[in-house]
C-alpha cells in the first residue's frame, strides 16, 4: 500500500510497493521516450556539428520549409505554441526552444527515473534537486495521460470518473485513469512537501 | 541625400512606439496541472510571495488566464520557455 511523500529531514520519502514503483517507471520512460530529443546526425560540417552539439537551431533548419509532419497531439500540449495569433512567431520560438525544452524534460525524467530505481525496499528517498525534477516529471506524465484521456478542459476532468463508471471493465481507459489518479495523489503529496505546508 | 517616401517615415514612427509596449508571459487554464502545483511554479520561478502566487493561480484558474511577467520580449521568451518547461500552458504577446 502506498504511502504519500512527507518531508523527513533533507529528504522526500514515499513509500510505493514494487508493483507501484513499476507503473511509475514505465510511465516515466514511455514520457521520457516521447520527449526526448531526437539526436542530429552529424553533417558534416565542423560548425553546423558543434551549433548541434550545443543544442542550437542548425542553420539549415532556417531554410527548411518542407511542412513537419503531423505530431503527436500530446508532444503539442507539453510543447504548445508560444503564441496563440502569430504563428510566425510561434514557430521561431519553437525553432529557438524546442531542443533546449526536450533536453531539460528528458534530464527531469531521467532523474526521477533513476531515484526511483535507487531505492531502499519500498521507501523512496528524495533529495532536494530529486523532488525538483520529480514533481515536474510528474507533471509531464500527468499531461500526457490527460491528452490520452481527452481531458481538455475543466469539465472533463470532473467528468471522467463518471466515464470510467460507464467504462467497460477491459476497457484501456480505465487504466490510464488509475494511473492519472494515482499519480495526481503522488505529486499533490511532493508538492505539499516542497512547499512545506 | 533623398526625403523619405511619406508611407516609410509613419512606418518607422509605428516602430517606435510598439518598440515601447512592453510584452506579456500569459499562463492559460489546463484540466492537469494541480493548483498547488501552479503555485509553487510561480513561487519558485519568479520568486513571488505565496499571497501573490496563489492570486495569479486563482485568475489562472477562474478567468483561464492569467499575465504572470511583463517587460521586454527577450525577457518574455525566457519566461515562457521556463512556464513551458514546468509544464504550464504559457504564451508571449505584445501588451495590448
Amino acid at each position: 500500500m502506498a504511502r504519500a511523500f512527507k518531508r523527513n529531514g533533507a529528504r522526500f520519502v514515499a513509500r510505493l510497493d514494487d508493483d507501484e514503483r513499476e507503473v511509475v517507471a514505465r510511465l516515466l520512460e514511455q514520457t521520457l521516450e516521447l520527449l526526448a530529443p531526437v539526436p542530429r546526425e552529424a553533417t558534416g560540417d565542423p560548425f553546423e556539428d558543434l551549433v548541434a552539439r550545443l543544442g542550437l537551431p542548425q542553420l539549415k533548419d532556417a531554410q527548411d520549409d518542407t511542412p513537419a509532419a503531423p505530431r503527436d497531439p500530446a508532444l503539442e500540449r507539453l510543447l504548445p505554441s508560444a503564441h496563440r495569433q502569430d504563428p510566425a512567431l510561434a514557430a521561431e520560438f519553437r525553432r529557438l526552444t524546442e531542443y533546449g525544452l526536450r533536453e531539460r524534460k528528458a534530464a527531469n525524467l531521467a532523474m526521477a527515473l533513476s531515484a526511483l530505481q535507487d531505492c531502499d525496499g519500498d521507501k523512496v528517498r528524495l533529495d532536494q534537486d530529486q523532488a525538483q525534477a520529480t514533481v515536474v516529471a510528474l507533471t509531464d506524465v500527468r499531461l500526457l495521460l490527460g491528452e490520452r484521456l481527452g481531458l481538455r478542459t475543466d469539465e472533463d476532468a470532473e467528468g471522467l470518473q463518471e466515464q470510467l463508471d460507464a467504462a467497460s471493465e477491459d476497457d484501456p481507459q480505465l487504466y490510464l485513469a488509475a494511473y492519472y489518479d494515482f499519480l495526481t495523489w503522488l505529486q499533490e503529496s511532493l508538492i505539499q512537501a516542497l512547499m512545506g505546508l | 541625400m533623398s526625403i523619405a517616401p511619406a508611407e516609410l517615415a509613419r512606418t518607422d514612427i509605428e516602430q517606435d512606439l510598439s518598440a515601447d509596449r512592453p510584452w506579456i508571459t500569459l499562463v492559460w487554464n489546463d484540466p492537469v496541472n494541480l493548483m498547488s502545483y501552479v503555485t509553487y511554479v510561480f513561487q519558485t520561478y519568479f520568486g513571488y510571495s505565496l499571497e501573490k502566487a496563489e492570486k495569479l493561480m486563482l485568475d489562472v484558474h477562474q478567468k483561464g488566464r492569467a499575465v504572470v511577467s511583463n517587460g521586454p520580449r527577450e525577457k518574455m521568451e525566457r519566461d515562457t520557455e521556463a512556464m513551458q518547461g514546468y509544464g504550464l500552458w504559457a504564451t508571449l504577446q505584445k501588451d495590448e
